[in-house]
Parts: C-alpha cells; sequence; structure tokens
C-alpha cells in the first residue's frame, strides 16, 4: 500500500494531546514544513514547503501524527491521478485533508466508501494550501465516520493570523445536539437528479427513502437555475486558476525547459512542459475569458452572486438538502475538461455557494452514497445530521 | 499652427510605513538586497497576503490630506503581467475600486493666477521587485532584489487638467509639500520614493478633443519632469505638423541626451478581483479618527500666520512648505519671539547653519527654548546681532545656556555711554579726514565711523547708542 503514498512522515507520532493517536494523510497541496511540497505538479517539482499549513500545525499542536502525503493529482484539480481516500479506505490513517476544489474530497470519499466533508468557506484556513481557486477551494476531510471529522474540525476550525479571509468570530465548539426526525426538513432538489442515469437514479431513491424511514420529513424542492452551476464554476474558477498558476515560471522551483533564448521564451517552453493536458485546457480556458471574453467572467461573478441568494432561500425553507454525489458521468479516469466537470456536477454548487456538504457511504449495496448539505456556517448541524444517520444504520444491524 | 498640450499625471509614491503591504517584513528597500523577505512576498505557493492596518492609515491620511474622498468600499485586484520583476504574474493593486475619488491641487500657474489641478482618483498597490542589470565578466546577467517586492504605495492619477511643464513642476512641488505635511511619505525622487509618469498629448489650441498619448517615464527629479514634458510637447507638435500620427506607447527620459526615447512594451492583461485580500470598508469611524489626525494643511497654515503673525504671503508660504520649519517658527513665537525676528532668523541664520552642518532643523541641539532664550538678550539689547549670530555658532557645538555663553565669551554689548564716548573720541582724533568728509556731507563716512568705532570695542558696542553718541559728537 506504500504507493499510495508520494512521502512518508519519518518522525515518531506524538503521544500528547485531545488527538494523540490520530494519523493523518494529506494530499500535497497541504503544506508540511520541510516535506516536498509539488502539489502533484512538475511545475513545483523541488518546492520544500517552508512552513505548516495552518491546518497541520493546528492538528500537529492537538497531538495528531501526520502520517504522509498521498499522491494527488495535479494541484488537486480534478481526481485523475489521485489516491486520496485509500489511506482512509484500508486503515492506513484515520483521515486524510484534501482539497476541495469542485467536491474532489466528498467524490474521493464516495470511491472510498467513507465520510467525505467540504466545510463551509470561511471555517477552515487556506494558509499553506497550494490551490487553484480561492473563491472555491477549501480543506476538505475525508474520515470513517462524522464524530471524527467533528473532532478534527474542532481542532481546525476558528480565525488565524494567517488567513485575514476568515471571518473574526471563534465558530461554535461543533457539539450541535443530535436533529430530532419530525422536527426537521430535509429537501431533495429534483434538478440535481436530471443528468443521472436511471440505475443510479434509484439507488439514490432508496438512499433517500431510508431518511424517510428515519422519521425525517422529506419534500422534494426546486432549484431551478440549478444548471448555472457547473458552467459559472468553469468560468470563475479557470480565470482564478490563470491568474494564481502565473506564478508557476520555473524560476525558483519547478522543472525548467533547456533551450530558451530568454526569459520569456524560458516562462513558455517551461510551462508548457511543466503542466499536464488538463491543467493546461483548464488555464487557457480561463486566459480565454479573462483576456478575450472578460464580459462572460463578470456575468458569472453576478450570477454567482444570485445563486448564493438563492441558495440562501432555499435552506431558510428547508433544514437540510439530500443529492447524489455523482455528477452522472460514467468515465472514471475523465481526460477532458469537460468529463472532469461533468463527474462534479452534484458537487460543485457548494464550492459555488460556499456552504458546507457531507457525503455519507451507502448503507447497503441497493443504496447510493449521497450527499448532505446545510445552510452557510451550519456546519456542525450537518455533522451532527450525519453522525445521527450513522448511528441509526449502526442500530438498524 | 499653435499647439497645446493636455497632460495627466500618475505618481507612485512609497509609504514610508514599518512593514510591507501585505506581510511583516520590514519595509526597508535600501537593505542588502533580498534580506527582508519571507514566503508572502516572495510569491511562494501557499503564502496569503495580509493587508497591513498601517497601510491603510498611511494612505487614507494622504488621500484626506490632498481633499480626496474616502470610499466607504475599496478593493484589490490582480493586475496580470509577466515580467521577472513580479514573479507571482499579477500585482496586487485598486485597480477598479480605488481607496479615494476627487481631492485636487491649487498652482499658482505662470501668470500669477490660482489653478486648481484635479486629482481623478488614488489607489493603493504592492511595489515590485527591483531588478538589477550587471556584467559577469562580459555577459550581461539581471538580479532580482526583493527588499521592495509588496512595499506599500498609493498611486495619485489626476485628471488631464495640466497644460504646461511648469504646471507638473508645481503640481509635484506642492504634492511633495502635502504629503510630507500628513507624514506618510518622504516623497523623494531622488530616492524613488516619489516616480512620476506622464501622458501627454497635443492638439490645436483652442480645440477640446482627446488626442492620442504618450506615456514618459524614468524622470528622477521635478526639474526632469518638467524638461521631458517640454521636449515630449515639442516632439509631437513637431510629428503633428508634420503630418505623422502620434501612436499609443511609452518612451523613457534620458537625462543625459535630454530626449525621450521609446521603451519596447511589456504585456499587460486585464484586471480579476484578487479572492483573497478581503473588500476593505471603512467605517465612518475610521474615517473620522483619520480625519482628525490630520495636521492643519500648508495653505491653511500659511494663511493663519499671514492673520496671527502679519507676515507676507512669501514668507507665510516659505515657513509653512516644511512641517519642521513651520513647527519650529510656532514655538519661537509661543516663547515670545517677535514673529518677523523669528522668521528672519529662521530663514537666514538658522536653516542655513543646519544644512551647512547636514543636520536636522528638530534634531540639532538649537532648540526653539535654546534659540528663543538668544533672541531674548538680542531683544533686551544685551547683545548685538553680530555677537548673536556667534552665539548660535556655540550653540550647535555645546548644551550650555546662551547666557552662559553670552558671559562666559565676554559677548555682552557694551551700552555704557562713558566707555563708547571714550572710544569714539579715540577713533575721530585718529580718523580726521573722515570727520572732514562727514562735515562736507558725505553720508557713507558716517558709516566707516561706526565701523572703526565698533571695530575698536570688539563688536560689542551696542550700535544704537553708538550712532546716537557719535552723531552728537559730530555735530
Amino acid at each position: 500500500m506504500d504507493s499510495i503514498f508520494f512521502y512518508r512522515n519519518p518522525a515518531a507520532a506524538p503521544t500528547d494531546g485531545p488527538l494523540a493517536g490520530l494519523k493523518i494523510a494529506v494530499q500535497p497541496a497541504v503544506s508540511v514544513a520541510g516535506w516536498p511540497a509539488d502539489a502533484g505538479s512538475k511545475a513545483l517539482a523541488n518546492f520544500t514547503a517552508l512552513e505548516d499549513a495552518t491546518v497541520v500545525s493546528r492538528l500537529v499542536q492537538s497531538g495528531a501524527f501526520i502520517c504522509g502525503s498521498t499522491l494527488g493529482s495535479e494541484f488537486g484539480f480534478g481526481l485523475a491521478e489521485s489516491r486520496a481516500g485509500e489511506a482512509v479506505k484500508h486503515n492506513i490513517a484515520a483521515a486524510e485533508l484534501m482539497l476541495d476544489m469542485m467536491g474532489e474530497s466528498r467524490l474521493a470519499a464516495c470511491g472510498a466508501g467513507v465520510c467525505g466533508f467540504k466545510p463551509g468557506y470561511g471555517l477552515v484556513s487556506h494558509f499553506g494550501l497550494i490551490g487553484l481557486i480561492p473563491s472555491m477551494e477549501v480543506c476538505g476531510l475525508l474520515a470513517g465516520s462524522c464524530q471524527t471529522i467533528r473532532h478534527l474540525l474542532r481542532a481546525l476550525a476558528g480565525p488565524d493570523d494567517k488567513d485575514f479571509s476568515l471571518p473574526d468570530e471563534k465558530p461554535g465548539e461543533f457539539s450541535a445536539p443530535a436533529p430530532e426526525p419530525s422536527k426537521t426538513t430535509i429537501g431533495v432538489i429534483a434538478e440535481a437528479q436530471s443528468a443521472l442515469p436511471d440505475a443510479e437514479k434509484s439507488k439514490f431513491r432508496a438512499s433517500v427513502a431510508a431518511l424517510q424511514k428515519a422519521g425525517f420529513a422529506v419534500r422534494e424542492v426546486s432549484f431551478p437555475d440549478w444548471p448555472l452551476f457547473l458552467p459559472v464554476h468553469k468560468i470563475v474558477g479557470s480565470v482564478e486558476a490563470s491568474s494564481a498558476a502565473g506564478r508557476y515560471d520555473s524560476v525558483r522551483y519547478g522543472e525548467r525547459a533547456p533551450g530558451a533564448r530568454n526569459w520569456n521564451e524560458m516562462y513558455l517552453a517551461s510551462r508548457g512542459a511543466a503542466f499536464g493536458t488538463l491543467l493546461k485546457s483548464y488555464l487557457i480556458q480561463g486566459a480565454y475569458f479573462q483576456f478575450q471574453r472578460y464580459d462572460a467572467y463578470e456575468n458569472a461573478c453576478r450570477i454567482r452572486a444570485r445563486l448564493v441568494a438563492d441558495m440562501k432561500k432555499l435552506t431558510d425553507a428547508v433544514d437540510f438538502l439530500v443529492l447524489p454525489v455523482s455528477g452522472g458521468a460514467s468515465e472514471e479516469r475523465p481526460g477532458t475538461l469537460d468529463e472532469t466537470y461533468g463527474r462534479f456536477a452534484a458537487t460543485a454548487f457548494a464550492n459555488v455557494t460556499g456552504q458546507p456538504a457531507l457525503v455519507l457511504p451507502p448503507a447497503s449495496a441497493a443504496e447510493a452514497p449521497f450527499q448532505l448539505a446545510g445552510p452557510r456556517l451550519g456546519d456542525a448541524a450537518l455533522l451532527a445530521l450525519g453522525d445521527f444517520l450513522l448511528s441509526v444504520r449502526e442500530k438498524g444491524k | 499652427m499653435d499647439f497645446e498640450a493636455v497632460i495627466g499625471l500618475e505618481i507612485h509614491i512609497e509609504l514610508n510605513c514599518k512593514t510591507k503591504m501585505f506581510c511583516d517584513c520590514p519595509n526597508r528597500p535600501g537593505d542588502d538586497p533580498n534580506l527582508n523577505t519571507c514566503p508572502t512576498c516572495l510569491w511562494l505557493p501557499g503564502a496569503i497576503p495580509r493587508f497591513s492596518a498601517e497601510a491603510l492609515e498611511k494612505a487614507s491620511l494622504l488621500c484626506l490630506g490632498l481633499g480626496a474622498e474616502l470610499q466607504p468600499q475599496s478593493a484589490f485586484d490582480q493586475k496580470v503581467y509577466y515580467y521577472p520583476d513580479l514573479p507571482k504574474g499579477y500585482q496586487l493593486s485598486q485597480a477598479r475600486r480605488p481607496l479615494s475619488c476627487g481631492g485636487g491641487i491649487d498652482i499658482t500657474d505662470e501668470d500669477g493666477n490660482l489653478k486648481r489641478l484635479r486629482i481623478h482618483h488614488i489607489h493603493m498597490e504592492e511595489d515590485v521587485a527591483k531588478l538589477v542589470h550587471e556584467l559577469e565578466g562580459r555577459v550581461p546577467i539581471s538580479l532580482v532584489d526583493f527588499n521592495r517586492a509588496g512595499a506599500p504605495l498609493v498611486e495619485i492619477v489626476t485628471e488631464p487638467d495640466l497644460r504646461t511643464p511648469h504646471h507638473a513642476m508645481e503640481f509635484l512641488k506642492a504634492l511633495r509639500t502635502q504629503v510630507r505635511y500628513v507624514g506618510s511619505s518622504e516623497c523623494s525622487m531622488e530616492n524613488g520614493s516619489m516616480r512620476v509618469d506622464a501622458n501627454i498629448s497635443v492638439r490645436p489650441r483652442g480645440t477640446s478633443q482627446m488626442n492620442t498619448k504618450v506615456e514618459v517615464k524614468n524622470m528622477n527629479s521635478v526639474r526632469h519632469v518638467g524638461d521631458a514634458i517640454a521636449y515630449e510637447i515639442s516632439r509631437q507638435s513637431q510629428a503633428v505638423q508634420a503630418g505623422e500620427a502620434v501612436v499609443l506607447h511609452t518612451r523613457l527620459w534620458d537625462p543625459d541626451k535630454k530626449v525621450t526615447l521609446p521603451m519596447r512594451g511589456k504585456f499587460e492583461g486585464p484586471c480579476v478581483p484578487d479572492p483573497m485580500v478581503p473588500v476593505i470598508e471603512l467605517s465612518p469611524a475610521f474615517i473620522d479618527e483619520m480625519r482628525s489626525r490630520l495636521p492643519e494643511m500648508p495653505a491653511a497654515r500659511a494663511e493663519r500666520f499671514v492673520n496671527d503673525y502679519r507676515l507676507t504671503g512669501e514668507e507665510a508660504a516659505f515657513l509653512s512648505a516644511d512641517p519642521d520649519v513651520a513647527g519650529f517658527f510656532e514655538a519661537l513665537v509661543k516663547k515670545g519671539v517677535a514673529p518677523r525676528t523669528a522668521m528672519h532668523w529662521l530663514a537666514t541664520q538658522l536653516i542655513p547653519a543646519v544644512k551647512e552642518r547636514r543636520l536636522e532643523l528638530g534634531a540639532s541641539r538649537v532648540t526653539p527654548e535654546r534659540l528663543a532664550a538668544l533672541l531674548a538678550l538680542l531683544a533686551k539689547d544685551e547683545i548685538n546681532a553680530n555677537a548673536a549670530r556667534e552665539v548660535l555658532a556655540h550653540l550647535f557645538e555645546s548644551d550650555e545656556t546662551p547666557e552662559a555663553i553670552v558671559n562666559a565669551r565676554g559677548f555682552k554689548q557694551v551700552s555704557d555711554a562713558g566707555a563708547l564716548a571714550a572710544m569714539i573720541d579715540k577713533v575721530l582724533a585718529g580718523q580726521p579726514a573722515a570727520v572732514a568728509d562727514f562735515q562736507a556731507g558725505q553720508g557713507k563716512a558716517l558709516g566707516f565711523l561706526i565701523g572703526q568705532v565698533m571695530q575698536s570695542s570688539g563688536g560689542k558696542a551696542n550700535p544704537k547708542i553708538l550712532r546716537e553718541l557719535l552723531m552728537k559728537k559730530l555735530g
């Protein structure tokens, strides 16, 4: 199983602290001081992180052991070459941290049959995360149970002197009471299932039926602009990525392409050689919107604000939302940008809105893994719901 | 054809903050290369910009000092360009939502009329790294110094209200004075803490069209700005007269050849909002607080000096141009020195003496208290002006009081009529020719005789009493 690791921590595990004994894997986009941090890209070859990401330093301070860095896809974008989730699946680590830009942590959890959580934007520091889409990415968590995720968040969440984009208020203790099913409404977004093949659709319905069986008030809700989440993510995300990736010029780190006669040629040749095809097409798309179609980018930002407002209305009307995880695309290892986005069609919405989302494994082969989402800052309640549902399953066995 | 120029200035001013704009590195660009750096200002992966509160305060004061209106919301954009001085590929700059709008500076134009030159907006941005081009043997190399990377800047963008090199130079001088007043920057073009780009176009005088402009950079003194603009106006006017089109481009001022030369353009992309630096919201309370910290500005101070101290407009303008000078002047007046005496001694004695000794007005031994004590002795006729000038020189060297210096070194004025009369008699007896000249009506002989008596007194004679006695003796 060593092949899932890109780097393993040679140090001994700490023995003190509330998280002592917990082994945690990270994806290479999460910086650990002194570790190679290539974020899965040749553009970052030979780059060694100088500082711990805040998520890492807080876990270490609580006594957790960062056991190693697992193989990831380039800059954590998509899951093409990623081995995320396997360390948790095979009990090599109790949890894994990875960037969630459009649903990567949730889809990886789904593939590994474990729980995956994308915290709401602003709950966890971005410091030391090497990503591409600053306004959408957040550190996702994979673990065998919602309880473990809650323990970790207790250590991770809250203001950080190194990340001014977080609110100053300290979040609560992540100890929301278990939901009372009869008083809890869960909305099923009708439009979110439309792309699912029939077989997946019926499995997803079986999962929803299980919620009803557990006593929750489940009702179908509509989000007419649902189809806009993906194009908005594509446009805004690719423009941010194009700008963010401008720094990868192979001067200080990364592989420098030979034969250039001046710095400009060196930039071009090195960037051409460093980035993989998928990332290159993403960056080129972003550059297109940035330089040629700025109006489309501005429209996408405006539509994003509207989607956020519409989502708030929806989460005001119901307590939680339930959605499939699968975007309906059949390619396990998508090659093109469109195929990649297709896989994340059901998860990207939460990155556009910044709300928290949680993926739970299916209770049985007849059901599908499903995704729960809550309002912004509703992270604790969402994890309490996940906890409750998992315990209902345990009792049923 | 008679042409007039339309000129707009873009002025970068480096704020004198303790730290850089987005990290805690010291804001000391002049230190040894690459000493003041961290992952944030080296723009390494994973680092996050953290906007400095001090930069916001200094920039806000600067805006208010120029009469600009602080905007309740402003934000940083990513200004994309690829160049080795900017390894992250974009500069954080308030390209779309600036810190302030409006404002302006009043100057006196060539004809002596007051002219308002408006400011369009003022925005904040980070400085980029400095490229140093050298030879390694015979191979040209370029080195990058990141000490300046991330240094806090404001950019002041004027309306195209300027018409002549004189306008530009007066604007820059007044701007420098005002920014120094609020204490946000030293504004030295020589040291690079103030950098000026000029946008210049020409049109037939009397028309109102806006023609294609040319940007001129690389002027490192106010005089060079004037020279470069004058050159560019004549170059463009000749080109238009010859039927050539003016194309949009950037030129560099060559101070040795005194010409502008075209430079290679650099790729500049559009701006996108930066997702990591939060939007800056200024509360009314913050704006009030900044306003309360604003010192009295030079124009208001000069006006007050004219009204309160009966100085001329020119004297008042001289004193108020430098906050240190103005403060020193007021401290002297507060200590009882007559305003005109204070003004005169500052302008003709103290400031030249401080400059000669390469000191700062506020940091020499000659404090307002000590100078005021000296001037009090002068006012009480205990010493004369010659002696006072010599005592001033001593004040720079020791911490003794002016009284002690006067007593110890015998600077006390001789006002005793008997002693003076004896000296006069001696001089008159030895200078019969001068006495005869005076009596024949030659007025300047009196000056000569006074000088002779003064000399024989060792410079200590009370000139007023001496003159009276001498006149009496000469009948």
